[in-house]
């Protein structure tokens, strides 16, 4: 780990355009955040706004091909994208891609945009407006292991620049940065800590996730609950953390050849006919059995076994799309007190 | 790293057998560009296999002969929703594709050499026909087993002509959901589900069977597994072959979960021990 002291974020950003493509979160007249790609340096990243969609799409594509069949072989289409960098990602985004990490390690579609991703995480100074980074360790200060820069604003417009990988190191190579004295670090943490501080009070998450695994939320709970999912897909969608898809094949005929691919597209748990058989048989035809599926995902012990945290990174996005009826916030609330 | 390439096969021939199913074979086509990507030589009795027919998509089956040194296997495939009508028009010698094995077959150590009893219902059959034939080769002097096979009627009893060779070396339990009014039941049959005939099929031990094996339609199976444990075996020697939808058998899509399982990965075989908190 290496500590450096930048006045002007322009020539870190100039710099890594040199050899990346690089996506920036950018905000438009309505408020409305969006990772966008940028062609210059300029534009300072935003603190604690997080962007209406996450991350996860640059790894997991919302639909892409997996094969071709010519007629008689079939062949892979693994994506060869140009090196990019995320600049200027939030903590629980980060996190939510090392979940996704573990989840793909073996998905060669996954990986191949993975490995040419370079991801430069954003300290959240401040609380956002939904999140609740803290309660589930994902945030607000970057971790470690989850980015391969970190930048963190300082007082006086200054920036601290923290390489946390070698892919960090070299990336920031030929760039002229001066050493940072380590009591900054020290002030970071203390950042961190008071942000941490002005989270509102959070505990009838952590209640709710205990109540959650103590298995004795009664089934009729989640009916209640469900009776209110439309199975619009928006949570699922928008979670950086879910990671269902389908498949389907497309026919492409020119007058030379016919070409089918096999792609697969994000799906959603929540939908009626997510497990569906051919024979009809549904073994989730019960909605209340999909929304309780939905948070034991986020939050059972099975998961956190596997992964070592939870399937929840606290950005509070499902909130967002689906107020007062299934987003965090309302589910966690009403566990506490109706289930 | 996973593949989620198929390898191509070949259509080589079919047979029907009761109502809307069909005996496929299917040949591996080593095209020298593409040497085949999966070890389709491990294929374990109970393990399953992604069919791909081109411009539909792909679909679970099990193998009921497992893929040879000539590359040829074997599948029984009933006629359900668009993937598999469309295979039932397709000419023999047609391209298709396979990647395979997959999941977690019979426990072979818990029944070679074992009393078994064996449930299955209408096409569950299929998964267990690689693993009759083979306890059947193998066949120890004291050993017995006993299989009990349900069918909705006479018309849709699927393995006639394995079930007539097996009938020799096991005894067989048929059962009818409905039976016409004039048929006359023959020695081994009798009207009901399977579960109207485990007692009787259990009596037939003079030792109690050491391991069940399970395949069919779920409550059936979870019925069927009650009743055994009534009968006095044990939660871990009771084996069930659990059908979800599959769309990548890799454990990535999720459709197949069951609680915090991938039923691709996971099983598609669990121990009556490992399901009972799960259903
Ligand atoms: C481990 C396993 C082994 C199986 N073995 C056999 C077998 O030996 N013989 C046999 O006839 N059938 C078997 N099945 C069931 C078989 O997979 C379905 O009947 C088949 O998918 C129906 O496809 P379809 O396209 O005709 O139906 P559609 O309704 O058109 O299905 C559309 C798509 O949904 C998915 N799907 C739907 N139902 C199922 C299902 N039950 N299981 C998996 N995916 C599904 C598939 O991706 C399919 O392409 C097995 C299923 C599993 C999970
Ligand atoms: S949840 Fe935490 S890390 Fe995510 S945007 Fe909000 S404050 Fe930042
Ligand atoms: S469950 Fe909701 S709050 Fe948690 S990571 Fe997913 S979208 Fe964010
Ligand atoms: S079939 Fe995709 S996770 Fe099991």
């Amino acid at each position: 780990m290496e500590i450096y002291l930048l006045d002007n974020l322009d020539l870190l950003q100039q710099h890594l355009l040199i050899q990346h493509q690089l996506y920036q979160v950018i905000e438009d007249d309505n408020g409305q955040c969006s990772w966008q790609q940028q062609t210059k340096e300029g534009n300072a990243p935003l603190i604690a706004k997080l962007p209406q969609s996450s991350a996860k799409d640059f790894f997991f594509a919302e639909h892409e091909n997996l094969l071709i069949f010519n007629g008689e072989y079939f062949q892979e289409t693994l994506p060869k994208p140009a090196p990019f960098v995320l600049f200027g990602a939030l903590s629980c985004d980060l996190t939510a891609i090392s979940y996704q990490d573990k989840f793909f390690k073996d998905d060669p579609y996954y990986q191949a945009r993975r490995q040419h991703c370079l991801l430069v995480g954003l300290d959240c100074v401040r609380p956002c407006q939904q999140g609740f980074c803290p309660t589930v360790d994902a945030g607000p200060g970057v971790r470690e292991q989850s980015a391969d820069i970190i930048l963190h604003p300082l007082e006086n417009q200054q920036w601290l620049v923290i390489t946390t990988s070698d892919k960090g190191s070299e990336a920031v190579k030929g760039l002229a940065l001066s050493v940072a004295h380590w009591h900054l670090l020290t002030q970071r943490d203390l950042v961190l800590h008071q942000c941490e501080q002005d989270f509102p009070d959070n505990t009838y998450i952590t209640q709710a996730i205990d109540k959650l695994n103590s298995g004795e939320i009664k089934d009729s709970f989640w009916q209640q609950l469900a009776v209110q999912c439309l199975g619009c897909s928006g949570c699922t969608t928008l979670c950086p953390t879910c990671s269902c898809y389908s498949t389907r094949s497309i026919t492409v005929e020119s007058e030379q050849k016919k070409v089918i691919k096999q792609q697969r597209f994000w799906d959603s748990c929540l939908y009626e006919g997510f497990q569906r058989e051919a024979s009809f048989h549904n073994p989730s035809s019960d909605a209340g059995k999909r929304v309780q599926r939905f948070w034991h995902h986020k939050f059972g012990n099975e998961f956190f076994t596997e992964f070592n945290r939870h399937g929840c990174v606290g950005c509070g996005r499902c909130e967002q799309t689906c107020p007062g009826v299934i987003g965090i916030h309302s589910v966690m609330k009403r566990i506490n007190s109706d289930a | 790293m996973l593949n989620h390439t198929p390898d191509a096969i070949e259509l080589v021939d079919y047979i029907d057998d009761g109502e809307k199913a069909r005996h496929y074979q299917f040949r591996l086509r080593n095209i020298t560009s593409q040497a085949t990507t999966y070890d389709w030589q491990s294929a374990q009795p109970g393990q399953f296999f992604m069919l791909n027919v081109p411009s539909i998509g792909e679909a679970a089956f099990t193998f009921t002969e497992p893929p040879n040194e000539q590359g040829e296997f074997r599948a029984l495939i009933r006629q359900m929703g668009k993937l598999t009508h469309t295979l039932f028009t397709l000419p023999k010698g047609e391209i298709l594709g396979a990647r395979g094995p997959f999941g977690h077959g019979w426990p072979l150590e818990e029944i070679i050499g074992k009393n078994i009893i064996i449930i299955a219902g209408g096409c569950g059959l299929a998964p267990l026909v690689n693993l009759i034939n083979g306890l059947i080769d193998n066949l120890a002097d004291d050993q017995r087993v006993v299989l009990v096979y349900g069918a909705q009627s006479k018309r849709a009893q699927l393995l006639s002509p394995e079930r007539e060779r097996w009938q020799a070396h096991i005894k067989i339990y048929n059962t009818l959901n409905e039976i016409k009014d004039q048929y006359t039941l023959a020695e081994n049959e009798s009207q009901g589900t399977p579960l109207d005939i485990i007692d009787t099929a259990m009596s037939a031990f003079t030792k109690p069977p050491a391991t069940a094996l399970l395949c069919g339609p779920e409550i059936m199976m979870y019925r069927a597994a009650k009743q055994l444990v009534n009968k006095g075996m044990t939660n871990d020697a009771i084996f069930l072959a659990i059908e979800r939808r599959m769309h990548c058998a890799v454990g990535l899509c999720g459709h197949c979960y069951l609680h915090e399982h991938y039923v691709c990965k996971k099983g598609p075989t669990f121990s009556w021990q490992e399901l009972q908190s799960l259903v």
